[in-house]
């Protein structure tokens, strides 16, 4: 295990708690703008990038 | 969706719009649903505690830096971390009322306030409020002059709420402390409908504690709160031990007799730290959350029927509607009788209503965005069209 592994779950689920906030405030239809879309993008492109990290250190 | 065995996940502000009216202020930012993630265990911001191990005094996380910036926002001298406003009454109180003082509070003081005075043995009294729901500087001073004739001497203290909890009316505070001052008592201001949601200047109102609630306007976990205090007052309200125990004689270091040693030890305290940033610039932002508000209660008053209880143009973003006279009447033949109001507003994802409200209830639409402003205007109004009410365009 290591720090990086450690970081990366910090991290992913910090990404995940900014599209939570997005899914509070376009509550309740959750109709998401460009821009919007745009932020929900990109926080998914990183989450992805801390998920292979997880898997890389986790699982190997 | 479970958090463990038997908790549902509660999502009602990812799956609605909440008008709750305590609720909507103390949502988290997400800095602070971070911080929770991160410092959800026990002591969690006891890691770096160092001598002399008082709350206020810890460097890492800055705690120290924090507690000087809360007493800066709300522009008094010192603050200190409390479980809950209601704490804070209870550190007033304990340091100043004796078995049988008068101390005064309001026609619409919160329950809270009352507790605190009678764990102390002072005798609650209450200033009168208005035709119009309001505290008024003049009838401070009658109650308080009421008070010396009866006792021979001024109440002890007085608690007053700039605005309310049952009609969200905005009070006579500078008024009231004015007069409370020439009388020489000491004066808690109730700001747990304003700290965190509205600029509040403790020195220019000219309070000696400013209390407000973190869980309910500053984006924090409960129970969170804040008193901050004159200099003056600090070494009253914040006095140190002097206990000496007989057997081991040991003593307590600095610890805060009111404030019970360290008060928030863990994520509430994180959540008002991550959150602060965002709250501080917040309250500048006051007028557009009560442009909402109002927008929403015009659309509600243009129901015929509906009247509003609280004043009006309204001054605060929690409402106190009657509706006896438009959802009332729907209730009366409906064949979910008075839960029809609830059940159409879940339909259309608002949540927060007492159930089975259709008389006089309470709401509150701090922190919406635009958009779910005019969407929750929009709903009451097909609501009341959908069940044959006229709407006043």
């Amino acid at each position: 295990m290591s720090k990086r592994a450690v970081d990366s779950v910090f991290q992913a689920m910090f990404l995940l708690t900014d599209l939570r906030v997005i899914l509070r405030d376009t509550a309740p239809v959750h109709e998401l703008d460009e821009s919007r879309q745009a932020m929900v993008a990109r926080t998914l492109a990183e989450l992805e990038e801390q998920v292979k990290v997880i898997r890389k250190e986790m699982v190997g | 969706m479970k958090c463990g065995l038997s908790l549902d996940v509660r999502d009602i502000d990812e799956t609605t719009i909440n008008i709750d009216p305590i609720q909507v202020g103390g949502r988290l930012t997400a800095d602070a649903m971070k911080a929770v993630i991160a410092y959800g265990d026990g002591y969690s911001v006891c890691d770096n505690c160092r001598k002399p191990n008082r709350l206020d005094m810890i460097k890492s996380p800055p705690i120290d830096a924090f507690h000087r910036d809360l007493a800066a926002f709300v522009n008094m001298d010192e603050a200190r971390v409390v479980p809950g406003a209601r704490r804070a009454f209870q550190a007033v109180a304990g340091t100043y009322i004796e078995k049988g003082d008068p101390v005064l509070l309001t026609a619409l003081s919160h329950y809270t306030e009352f507790l605190s005075v009678e764990a102390y043995g002072g005798v609650p009294l209450e200033i009168q409020k208005s035709s119009e729901n309001i505290i008024t500087a003049d009838a401070a001073g009658e109650k308080i002059d009421s008070v010396k004739r009866e006792y021979g001497r001024p109440p002890k203290l007085l608690y007053v709420d700039h605005f309310d909890y049952q009609f969200g009316n905005e009070h006579e505070v500078k008024g009231i402390i004015k007069v409370a001052k020439q009388n020489d008592i000491p004066v808690l201001y109730n700001g747990a409908y304003t700290v965190g949601i509205m600029p509040v200047d403790g020195r220019d109102l000219g309070a000696d504690f400013v209390v407000g609630s973190a869980h309910k306007s500053m984006a924090s976990p409960a129970p969170s709160g804040v008193i901050a205090v004159t200099k003056e007052r600090a070494e009253e309200v914040f006095r140190t031990t002097k206990a000496q125990a007989d057997l081991t004689k040991r003593t307590f270091g600095i610890k805060e007799v009111e404030m019970m040693g360290c008060t928030l030890m863990g994520v509430t305290l994180v959540g008002m730290m991550a959150s602060f940033p965002h709250v501080r610039e917040r309250v500048k932002h006051w007028d557009c959350h009560l442009s909402n508000g109002r927008m929403i209660v015009d659309a509600l008053l243009a129901i015929d029927g509906t009247t509003v209880k609280s004043e009006y143009p309204r001054k605060h973003s929690l409402t106190r509607i009657d509706t006896t006279g438009s959802f009332d009447t729907v209730a009366r033949t409906h064949k979910k009788r008075g839960f029809f109001l609830t059940s159409a507003l879940k339909e259309k994802g608002i949540a927060g209503t007492i159930p089975g409200a259709t008389k006089v209830w309470k709401f509150n639409t701090y922190g919406m965005t635009d958009a779910q402003a005019r969407y929750t205007a929009k709903a009451f109004q097909d609501i009341a069209l959908q069940n044959g009410l006229i709407v006043l365009r």
